[in-house]
């Protein structure tokens, strides 16, 4: 009986920086380093349709389920507390009182157990776990969420941004047009946007397109939607001359931000010299611009990864998978310096776990 | 963070609060304050002290001058100054509501009681 063989390394992750809380339980094969995910539990808080989600409130909810969501996840991972290698938890960036609420907890868990911190990189959260489950060797990245639009491509161990948006993310834009059409927020606005995009495609509305260079702006767009959302309210005409619906707008709506990304991330794609796309975040779910990005990478002889709900929607998985990556390069973080900020850039991240 | 307590603060952060939380032992009233003292006060206007305290009253079933070991700095203690009273309240309800969480977590997180669940829910682990 071999009885130096090493234990696999497991960590437990807690994200809350915008509406969802997410703990996750992953384990580190010791030999291969293979992740294997023991248990990704989430709770999301969906405010009512034509609102969206304010800060204050979003931290209540986060105290409000921590513990359920914590036992949840512990319990389907069979793993107890001392078997555990650190806590992590999402640094930032993200709202602030919705991070230090489950910064809180999850230093209450650490003192409780007897195990260090690890703060994390939200957006480093995306991209490891993207790369983790799709096999990705080296994409260009694109991450789209309601918080975040960035172009991200690796280099001398930082993820460096290539390009982003200048003033509200994608997802932003889409979010805050569902409140203008006061479609429901549950499972999340942009679902609910996608499936009214799939009943338009009769006529494409006339929408601003703004990219700017590697860069890309949507508030523009957002006002000229409203607008416009304003004028079918009134039963005006389209370009057409005939009335137009909430579908055409959705599908308009999409088709023109969407198209905006593929161009940016092309960009991003000829400059580094890649062929692969990884597209993470929550707006990377949808099944469109999967599409409009995989038929770019096709024309390049390349392709598009992307992950399901379970990883591409804001989770404490990738939380605990980016922590675990970085404690095992030595990382840490001290209990008295374990805070949150709302700005955290992708690029601050020392990515010392790969070449 | 030593408390300041000269005339020029107290004119200057005129309202004022002092709160005493008894936990049941010390280790979980150092596991509160080094929770709960980490994030800074948003406000300039706002100050806290955090300390761990002996209890100032003795249980009932101790003797007086008998201090139980593990109970030495079992009180957490909370000193709130503010510039004015609608500060010193919000500042007061936001600690309370991250009181309350680590309250709860310890009460359903801490390692024995984990444990315990597991075992209650049937051997469901694997």
């Amino acid at each position: 009986m071999d009885t130096t063989k090493k234990k696999r390394r497991i960590a437990l992750g807690c994200e809350g920086s915008a509406n969802k809380l997410g703990i996750g339980i992953i384990a580190h094969d010791p030999v291969t380093n293979e992740p294997t995910v023991l248990s990704n539990v989430r709770h999301t808080f969906v405010s009512p349709p034509g609102t969206g989600f304010l800060p204050k409130d979003t931290a209540q909810h986060h105290r409000a389920f921590f513990v359920r969501v914590a036992k949840q996840a512990l319990a389907n991972a069979g793993v107890r507390p001392s078997e555990l290698d650190c806590i992590c938890y999402t640094r930032g960036p993200g709202m602030g009182a919705p991070l230090t609420s489950v910064a809180v907890a999850a230093r209450t868990l650490a003192l409780l157990w007897g195990k260090e911190l690890v703060g994390v990189n939200h957006c480093v959260g995306h991209i490891e776990m993207g790369r983790a489950i799709t096999g990705a060797a080296n994409p260009v990245v694109l991450y789209v969420s309601g918080g975040n639009t960035q172009v991200i491509a690796y280099a001398e161990q930082r993820y460096r941004i290539f390009g982003e948006a200048l003033d509200i993310a994608v997802g932003n834009c889409l979010d805050r047009f569902a409140r203008t059409l006061e479609i429901s927020n549950d499972p999340a606005p942009g679902y609910n946007i996608e499936q009214l995009a799939k009943k338009g495609g009769r006529v494409l509305l006339d929408l601003p397109y703004a990219v700017k260079g590697m860069d890309c702006s949507f508030s523009g767009i957002l006002t000229r939607a409203d607008e416009l959302a304003a004028v079918m309210k009134a039963g005006g005409r389209g370009p057409d001359g005939e009335t137009f619906t909430q579908a055409d707008l959705c599908f308009s709506l999409q088709e023109t931000v969407f198209a905006m990304l593929v161009e940016i991330t092309e960009r991003a794609m000829a400059h580094v010299g890649s062929n692969q796309v990884l597209i993470v975040g929550g707006v990377g779910c949808n099944e469109r611009l999967q599409e409009m990005m995989g038929a770019m990478a096709a024309e390049r002889g390349g392709s598009v990864y992307a992950t399901d709900e379970r990883f591409c929607i804001d989770n404490g998985i990738m939380i605990a998978h980016a922590g675990l990556l970085a404690y095992e390069t030595g990382f840490k973080t001290l209990l008295e310096e374990s805070t949150c900020t709302q700005r955290f850039r992708t690029d601050e991240v020392f990515v010392k776990w790969r070449k | 963070m030593a408390t300041d307590t000269s005339t020029a603060t107290k004119a200057a952060f005129p309202c004022a609060l002092t709160l005493e939380i008894p936990f049941p032992d010390t280790r979980l009233a150092s596991v509160a304050l080094r929770a709960l003292r980490v994030d800074k006060e948003l406000s300039p206007l706002v100050h806290r002290t955090l300390t761990t305290v002996m209890p100032s009253t003795p249980s009932p079933d101790v003797d007086a001058g008998a201090i139980t070991p593990g109970q030495e700095d079992a009180v957490l203690r909370v000193e709130y100054k503010a510039a004015t009273n609608r500060m010193l309240r919000v500042a007061v309800n936001s600690f309370f509501d991250s009181l309350a969480l680590v309250v709860e977590v310890m009460q359903e997180l801490d390692e024995d009681v984990v444990v315990e669940s597991h075992h209650i829910r049937g051997g469901g682990d694997s």
